[in-house]
């Protein structure tokens, strides 16, 4: 179970996709110093030259590119490979968001973004990739237990009704976390490095504080009965059944 | 027929134009029929003058030829109908007292008429005897030798002839003018109807709606004016929306870079103040987007848990370090557009930790409709105030700095949000100091929110 990216094994290489130089090479060497190899491209033509001449994990890919957009790139990049993609866009509208998942995008972030953030997206999506080595297809896009579905997609959590249940960033990791590993005793220390980077403006909120927000919005109206349990001096365990969906 | 009376609406233009005929056929119809009954009376008035004077005549020379003692007989048979003739040796008409004027018309109208009536004296006047008696008007003919023939007239006008059928005719006219009228003008409007309908759905989505050219060719005229007004409004829309997409993309570009650049400042102190900076500028730049696109959105309506929705606002306020608290929160499922209503609430929340020190939260449901109040510890609105709030730009008090961010827009936003969703967004002054924001918004999307 790979745990962390960067030190683990060898540092996973990310292809930046963007026509401002400025922001390649500051994000370039805000990704570096965080423990990520880089590759820059300016557009698809450069982008399609760095994919045949390197191995890439992951590529952050601009949705406003001259030439062929970032959403054609994507499209395109999909019929050939299942090589994770973020897209960045300067819109932030909802249309948008949903038209860059549908081409097939893992993860989206609106532009003025967050580096920290950026960084934790890139975590995440290369730790998802990695765990589905070999057997990744394009529907494992989701976690269902209980009636309830996370679409990791969209960042959406759906309840048994259908509704959709707003969660917070770190809440939202930090199901995450327990999906990747159910019926398994998580430590704090454990999930508090899947959550840490996700809120970073504001002081972390601990592990506990969190585990009970997620309760309180998961364990409403589902009989009382215990979803996530206390496991004394150990951590937390996720106790429904965890289906790919 | 009294409450048909009550119903009847003055502001439609069929109604408007049919009470306008009513009252202008009744008018004419009114005059018209005046003027008629003038000119018969006139005409009758002439006849029967004619005819007296005629009679008058008659009399005057039968009796004129016989001697004394046959003149009262033959008097007498020449009388019949209004008039009665009698024999005397003295006149019996008295001229002057009332309607007097009127007898002297008549005696001129008779000595034009018959010029030999007035070889010899003609008194026109009321009967000495019967002084009391104003409708006998009495004329008195002198005869060559003094005697006088006294002529009782019961009636000189012959009596109005009711016009029933002129009446009946004229009526009937003007209900088939107003009949047909209501037709025309329901007609005539219809294609008004169409138009109000397209403006709304002009209003409602981006779509544009056009109406269709045809009828008489005013209506045609209008209709492609409209049409050709609406091209122009969607085009300044999306125009506008095309420009507030450049605009927005250019700066956060420069945003972005700024954003990246503070991550590489080795004073922790400064970085943390740009990058709070950058925050109150990019949520600038997205409360101006979000004023300007208005109640036009493209998220759909969907099933929505809205406690855990504020749940997860309130629990970001703490984050932030604000005190926020919330009540009666379950599992609340309504219908409605996520990302707005985030905007709404979270903008309510802003305020009341911005201006009002904390925010309590509390909410309800009943069956069909949800009840969200924030109240604050601030020092309220002032009552005045309370509606002005809610325009734009408008920043309350003076006093309030700018450290406290924003311009203006969150209460704007947050209304036409809950407005769009069929809801309302109400803020008062709480008795025991603060102010409490109430949302009610119904649990099932409506007909307007589903546009």
């Amino acid at each position: 179970m790979p745990l962390t990216v960067a030190h683990a094994e060898a540092p996973a290489r990310v292809l930046i996709v963007d026509d401002d130089g400025q922001i390649r090479q500051l994000l370039a060497g805000f990704l570096k110093e965080n423990g990520l190899d880089v590759a820059l491209a300016r557009d698809g033509v450069e982008m399609r030259a760095a994919l045949g001449q390197q191995a890439i994990d992951l590529i952050v890919l601009d949705l406003m590119l001259p030439g062929t957009g970032g959403l054609d790139l994507c499209r395109e990049l999909r019929r050939t490979s299942s090589l994770p993609v973020i897209m960045l866009t300067a819109k932030g509208d909802e249309t948008d968001r949903i038209v860059g998942l549908e081409v097939g995008a893992d993860d989206y972030l609106a532009k003025p973004f967050n580096p920290r953030e950026l960084l934790a997206r890139i975590k995440a999506v290369l730790r998802r990739s990695r765990g589905d080595a070999g057997a990744s297809t394009p529907s494992r896009n989701g976690y269902a237990f209980d009636g309830w579905r996370l679409d990791l997609l969209r960042r959406e959590l759906i309840n048994p009704e259908g509704a959709l249940v707003e969660l917070s960033g770190a809440e939202f990791d930090l199901l995450i976390a327990f999906m990747e590993s159910p019926n398994r005793v998580l430590s704090r220390d454990w999930l508090l490095e899947t959550t840490r980077n996700r809120t970073p403006d504001v002081f972390d909120r601990s592990v506990d504080v969190l585990i009970s927000r997620l309760r309180r919005k998961i364990e409403q109206g589902s009989d009382g009965a215990e979803v996530i349990k206390t496991v004394r001096g150990a951590g937390y365990l996720f106790m429904p059944k965890v289906a790919r969906a | 027929m009294r409450d048909w009376l009550r119903n009847f609406k003055f502001d439609t233009l069929t109604n408007r134009t049919i009470l306008l005929m009513l009252i202008g056929i009744g008018v004419v119809h009114i005059a018209s029929l005046y003027a008629y009954q003038i000119a018969l009376d006139r005409e009758a008035s002439v006849a029967s003058d004619t005819r007296l004077a005629d009679r008058l005549l008659t009399i005057k020379r039968a009796v004129m030829r016989v001697v004394p003692a046959e003149r009262e007989p033959v008097a007498h048979e020449l009388s019949g109908g209004p008039i009665e003739a009698h024999w005397s040796r003295t006149d019996h008409a008295v001229a002057g007292g009332p309607g007097s004027a009127e007898w002297e018309g008549l005696r001129a109208k008779l000595i034009e008429l018959a010029p030999e009536l007035a070889t010899n004296q003609i008194i026109i006047g009321a009967n000495r005897k019967l002084e009391s008696d104003p409708h006998l008007a009495l004329i008195s003919l002198q005869l060559p030798d003094e005697s006088w023939i006294n002529v009782s007239v019961f009636s000189r006008l012959t009596p109005p002839s009711s016009n029933h059928g002129t009446v009946l005719s004229t009526s009937l006219m003007a209900l088939g003018v107003i009949g047909l009228s209501i037709l025309l003008v329901r007609w005539m409007t219809r294609p008004l109807q169409t138009f109000a309908d397209a403006a709304q759905r002009l209003y409602k989505s981006a779509d544009q709606a056009r109406v269709p050219e045809e009828g008489p060719r005013e209506v045609r005229e209008l209709a492609s004016a409209f049409n050709e007004m609406q091209a122009r409004i969607k085009r300044l829309i999306d125009d506008r929306t095309q420009a507030l997409a450049a605009v927005s993309h250019d700066l956060k570009t420069p945003l972005t870079r700024l954003r990246l650049k503070s991550e590489g400042l080795k004073d922790k102190a400064l970085a943390a103040s740009i990058r709070a900076d950058l925050a109150e500028m990019e949520q600038m730049l997205d409360q101006t987007l979000a004023y300007l696109s208005g109640d036009r959105t493209d998220e759909a309506i969907r099933s929505l848990d809205l406690a855990a929705l504020i749940q997860t606002l309130a629990d970001e306020a703490s984050d932030a370090g604000a005190d926020a608290s919330i009540v009666g929160a379950g599992r609340l499922t309504i219908e409605g557009r996520s990302l707005a209503l985030r905007r709404a609430f979270g903008n309510l929340i802003a305020n009341a930790v911005k201006y009002g020190a904390r925010a309590r939260i509390s909410v309800s449901s009943s069956d069909s409709t949800v009840v969200v109040t924030i109240d604050d510890d601030g020092p309220g609105i002032a009552a005045g105030d309370l509606v002005r709030a809610f325009e734009p730009f408008q920043r309350l008090e003076e006093s309030r700095n700018r450290d406290t961010g924003g311009f203006g827009l969150g209460l704007t936003i947050a209304r036409t949000i809950i407005l769009g969703h069929g809801g309302s967004l109400m803020l008062a002054n709480r008795s025991e100091n603060g102010l409490r924001a109430t949302v009610i918004l119904p649990i099932k999307a409506t007909a307007s929110a589903a546009v």
